[in-house]
């Protein structure tokens, strides 16, 4: 117990650390003088600097919200799945995000309203990505949960078949809707889509609050189905409960900043390996603070690097190994 | 009491189970027995509602298992099944916390916290009640199981083939251990089993299954019974007597000529 406190702490600090350093740094690096000596320049510069401030501060609470919910639904994802390698990108969730907004816009298109309000748009794709997330629990996942390498195989068709089937959908679109399409859907974490962060706070916290509540039964159900079923966990409502939340913080989380592949399987994996513990609570508090330490820093390092890659390419480098790691190692036991 | 009614269990046009009825006997050990494939697995299932049956019904003293919540049937009733998740890092004490959650809903209170401590002294598992499973032995492993089972205060505990992978030593315990459950605690016990002379030796009552139909079920003195067996196993069995009690003997017999 202590220990777990004495990491989230010093990860509270760290993450504290690189927010500040997210959003004050740049004023060390900048070749202009932002403290001038004339007072109609310095209205000027002093105008500039809340405005660069307030835009890196909305960018932060976008990285956090992402952060959060990409660390809590990987947790919970590996827990129903009952391993610790899957996390919902891993499984294709996000690629088929993208390819849901292409459906949309194909179907109904761009100056529909299913398109263009934001939160019609946010209500039918996510209702598509439960119903896509429940039916593939139902057919695929539920009875092939020890089978962990034929899971990733179907991740990666799934997430390249998505992928095809959006882009060959864009391909025989209006070019007028597609640049529309692409605006929506090539999100990354430097281009975040910046106008539904606020709409996403609620959402964030009426999930983590949901989540939050079972924590207690997850910590249960870690023991496997039917365990978990004669300590009187009702399991299949709490399993399709947790789809529904994951599902849609998917959904936030990738409309907010894109794909990114390996941010959950590295933050989860790396605070279990800190905290040694199967308890929910204290693994979801520190990965999402390794979550958004991992955003926030890596964020400020590219940009003060000149863009020269994204923070998403790092972290899939890192990721990857890690997870050709974590294979090795679960298939030596 | 425990009461089978007309529990039939199909997977496609196979039927595991077929048409059981059967009550179990309070306050004994009973053993399931019967070839591989016989049904005892899936009965213990739809028993213990881990699965659902086709057709039939279960009833824990006179309530019908179907229509109660599921915590209100794990305070009544605790199954351990055969399982192989031990990567994941549980010390022994918070799986034995895990048998309080029907009662406390995963907030322990104080009662909770004195059975758990009652429990793990009883089960003999004090000085390694922080070890996490995958450090133990699978005799120490099966004991933490087990712990977590009488925790959860039921009056019926049904076990899934727990000899799995013990050696002698162990599987003899783990007997031993279940004998004193029913003898000091009072509960009534049902265990899988595949080897008929542990159940001869430590059960009380004995329900052997056959191609998904109850073959035949009685006392020790009335199984142990050469045609008995024979049926049920498909194969040639001698019984014999050791220290006044029956023994089978079931391999390197010579022309059915066994009687030692």
């Amino acid at each position: 117990m202590a220990k777990h406190r004495r990491m989230i702490i010093i990860f509270t600090i760290l993450v504290f650390i690189s927010i500040s350093l997210y959003l004050f740094f740049w004023m060390v690096t900048t070749p202009y003088q932002l403290f001038p000596k004339d007072p109609q320049l310095k209205v000027v510069m002093q105008k500039a600097i809340t405005n660069i401030i307030g835009r890196k501060f909305d960018q932060v609470i976008g990285m956090t919200i992402a952060a959060i919910l990409i660390a809590s639904s990987s947790l919970v994802f590996q827990t129903i799945t009952e391993n610790r390698i899957l996390t919902p990108s891993l499984i294709g969730f996000d690629a088929v995000f993208v390819t849901v907004q292409t459906l949309i816009v194909f179907l109904f298109t761009s100056s529909s309203i299913f398109y263009t309000n934001p939160y019609l748009n946010f209500v039918l794709a996510s209702g598509l990505m439960i119903m896509i997330s429940l039916s593939m629990y139902r057919i695929i996942l539920k009875k092939n949960k020890n089978h962990l390498v034929f899971l990733l195989l179907v991740g990666m068709i799934l997430s390249t078949l998505s992928r095809s089937l959006a882009s060959f959908l864009q391909n025989i679109m209006d070019p007028m809707e597609f640049q529309s399409i692409v605006i929506r859907t090539e999100v990354t974490v430097s281009n975040m889509n910046t106008s539904i962060i606020y709409m996403s706070i609620p959402f964030l916290l009426i999930i983590s609050f949901l989540f939050i509540k079972n924590f207690k039964t997850y910590d249960v159900m870690t023991l496997g189905e039917s365990q978990a079923i004669g300590l009187g966990v009702e399991y299949q409502k709490k399993m399709n409960y947790a789809l529904i939340y994951m599902a849609i913080a998917m959904s936030i989380t990738t409309a907010l900043i894109g794909p990114i592949s390996f941010l959950g399987l590295i933050t989860v994996n790396a605070s279990r390996e800190l905290l040694k513990t199967h308890k929910h609570l204290p693994l979801f508090i520190l990965s999402s603070l390794i979550a958004m330490l991992m955003l926030i820093l890596g964020q400020t390092i590219i940009i003060e690097t000149g863009y020269m890659t994204t923070v998403s390419v790092w972290i899939s480098l890192v990721g990857g190994i890690y997870m050709i790691y974590l294979l090795l190692k679960e298939n030596q036991a | 009491m425990i009461q089978i009614k007309n529990i039939s269990q199909s997977y496609g046009d196979f039927k595991v189970l077929d048409d059981i009825t059967l009550e179990i006997p309070e306050g004994k050990i009973t053993a399931l027995i019967g070839a591989n494939g016989a049904g005892k697995s899936t009965l213990l299932g739809v028993v213990s509602r881990l699965l659902i049956p086709s057709y039939g019904q279960v009833f824990i003293d006179d309530e019908d298992i179907s229509l109660m919540k599921s915590h209100e049937v794990a305070k009544k009733l605790a199954i351990l099944k055969q399982t192989n998740q031990h990567q994941v890092r549980i010390s022994i004490r918070d799986l034995v916390s895990f048998g309080r959650f029907p009662h406390s809903k995963g907030r322990l209170k104080e009662e909770d916290i004195q059975k758990i401590d009652q429990v793990i002294e009883y089960m003999d598992l004090k000085n390694i009640e922080h070890k996490y499973l995958d450090q133990l032995s699978g005799g120490q492993r099966q004991r933490a199981y087990i712990a977590m089972i009488l925790a959860q205060d039921t009056k019926y505990v049904f076990l899934d083939e727990p000899l799995n992978n013990l050696d002698m030593k162990y599987a003899i315990e783990m007997m031993t251990i279940l004998q004193k459950m029913v003898k000091e605690l009072h509960k009534t016990v049902i265990v899988v089993m595949h080897d008929i002379n542990f159940a001869a030796a430590f059960s009380d009552y004995i329900i052997a299954m056959k191609d998904g139909k109850i073959a035949s079920q009685g006392d020790i003195d009335t199984m142990m019974d050469k045609e008995k067996l024979d049926h049920i196993f498909d194969h040639d069995f001698c019984i014999a007597g050791v220290n006044g009690r029956k023994v089978c003997i079931y391999y390197n017999q010579e022309n059915g000529v066994g009687n030692l």
